[in-house]
């Protein structure tokens, strides 16, 4: 067993709510992502400080693979642990995609990563995602374009394009794994 | 596009979150690694003759592969999560492993002292742990696609157990078509060649577990 650190405010306000948004609660979710997002964009620009363009794409790249990943989520984990476990591994892709030599250095102050303010306001992108849509596949950016942009539901997405509902899950899917591919190659 | 653009994409229509991601993945790997194994060793080697299943021997070798592929799976899904709680799968790696030894080491014990070496060396230890690893590449591919569809943070380690997996599949179909008797044999030469795949996976971990 992993020893747990103490809880503190973040997780124990995050906790409830990223079990709702596990069970299939799309409002819980949202509001997890946005917590987590805040929490991202500390944690990454801690590490950055060389980087500081980067830190945002960072933090997008990071939430595509939370979201491709949340059926790795292990309750037995606190869920920033588990989400600052993926953004470290993203960094260290990062910098090895960026040839550099370089230990993940963990910052020298010694505020815990717990008591880290939460950074709200985004920095700016240098890669959008929207260009890098566009290059999916046809099928793939049509599902995602009607289920997740314009917030269809599978069973109208489904009535609308005469693709089984079934079928169009799997495109939304494939089609966001495709993007994350493009994210990291980008 | 911003990030809130982002997660209010990524949480439309999202559902639930998908269940049992390892082992759906998993498994698959298991039964076609076992499967690929098993033909490949009766296809090439041909099967043991089928009095020997009246002795230990072969229900040993398949029990001591079965259990390190299970313990290896458990631990392969484990290492499949960002955080990974190893302790339960390496124990039961670690029982297995010390039960097969022990068990080695008794019939050494009960053996005449001069016939000890044979015991060990059989007449295939030299091929054995080569038979063991090449019989394990089809599982190896498998288990490390996958690891690869999963978010695995410490490639080495989950190679290793992707390795041990697939090792432990290539001896279960050697166990089909080997005829040495010795449990002493099975601890050295099986375990060496479940090591070896295991090893070509720490090995592979790292280039192919990006994500």
């Amino acid at each position: 067993m992993t020893p747990e650190p103490p809880a503190d405010d973040f997780e124990a306000g995050l906790r409830p709510l990223w079990a709702r948004a596990q069970a299939g609660d799309e409002g819980a979710y949202r509001e997890s992502l946005q917590r987590i997002a805040g929490r991202l964009r500390t944690f990454l620009r801690r590490r950055m400080q060389s980087l500081p363009d980067d830190v945002e794409d960072l933090v997008q790249e990071t939430l595509l693979a939370i979201h491709l990943q949340r059926g790795t989520y292990d309750p037995e984990v606190p869920v920033d642990r588990w989400a600052l476990a993926i953004a470290r591994h993203k960094l260290i892709d990062l910098w090895r995609r960026r040839g550099r030599r370089e230990a993940l250095n963990d910052p020298l102050d010694a505020l815990p990563e717990a008591d880290q303010p939460a950074v709200w306001e985004e920095l700016p992108v240098q890669r959008d995602l929207e260009t890098l849509l566009a290059r999916l596949p046809e099928a793939q950016q049509q599902a995602i374009a009607l289920i997740k942009l314009e917030g269809l539901s599978v069973a109208e997405a489904s009535q609308r394009t005469g693709v089984t509902a079934s079928a169009l899950k799997v495109r939304v899917h494939r089609g966001l794994k495709r993007l994350a591919e493009l994210v990291r190659k980008a | 596009m911003k990030t809130s653009d982002l997660i209010d994409l990524l949480a439309t229509g999202a559902g639930p979150s998908p269940r049992a991601v390892a082992m759906r993945r998993l498994v698959p790997v298991l039964v076609l690694g076992a499967l690929a194994s098993a033909a490949a060793a009766l296809a090439v080697r041909g099967p043991i003759p089928a009095t020997l299943f009246a002795t230990p021997a072969p229900w040993v070798k398949l029990a001591y592969a079965g259990a390190l592929a299970g313990g290896a799976a458990w631990l392969a899904a484990r290492l499949g999560r960002p955080i990974a709680r190893t302790s339960g799968p390496v124990r039961m790696l670690l029982l297995v492993v010390v039960a097969m030894v022990l068990l080695g080491t008794l019939t050494l014990l009960a053996a005449p002292a001069g016939e000890r070496l044979e015991t060990m060396l059989g007449h295939s230890w030299a091929r054995c742990p080569i038979n063991v690893l090449t019989l394990s590449l089809p599982a190896l591919a498998g288990a490390l696609w996958a690891l690869r569809g999963l978010a695995p943070t410490r490639p080495r380690a989950a190679g290793l157990a992707a390795g041990l997996l697939a090792g432990a599949l290539g001896a279960l179909g050697y166990a089909l078509s080997c005829t040495e008797v010795s449990p002493a044999f099975i601890a050295i030469w099986y375990s060496l060649g479940i090591g070896l795949a295991g090893t070509l996976g720490a090995a592979l971990g790292p280039r192919i577990l990006r994500w």
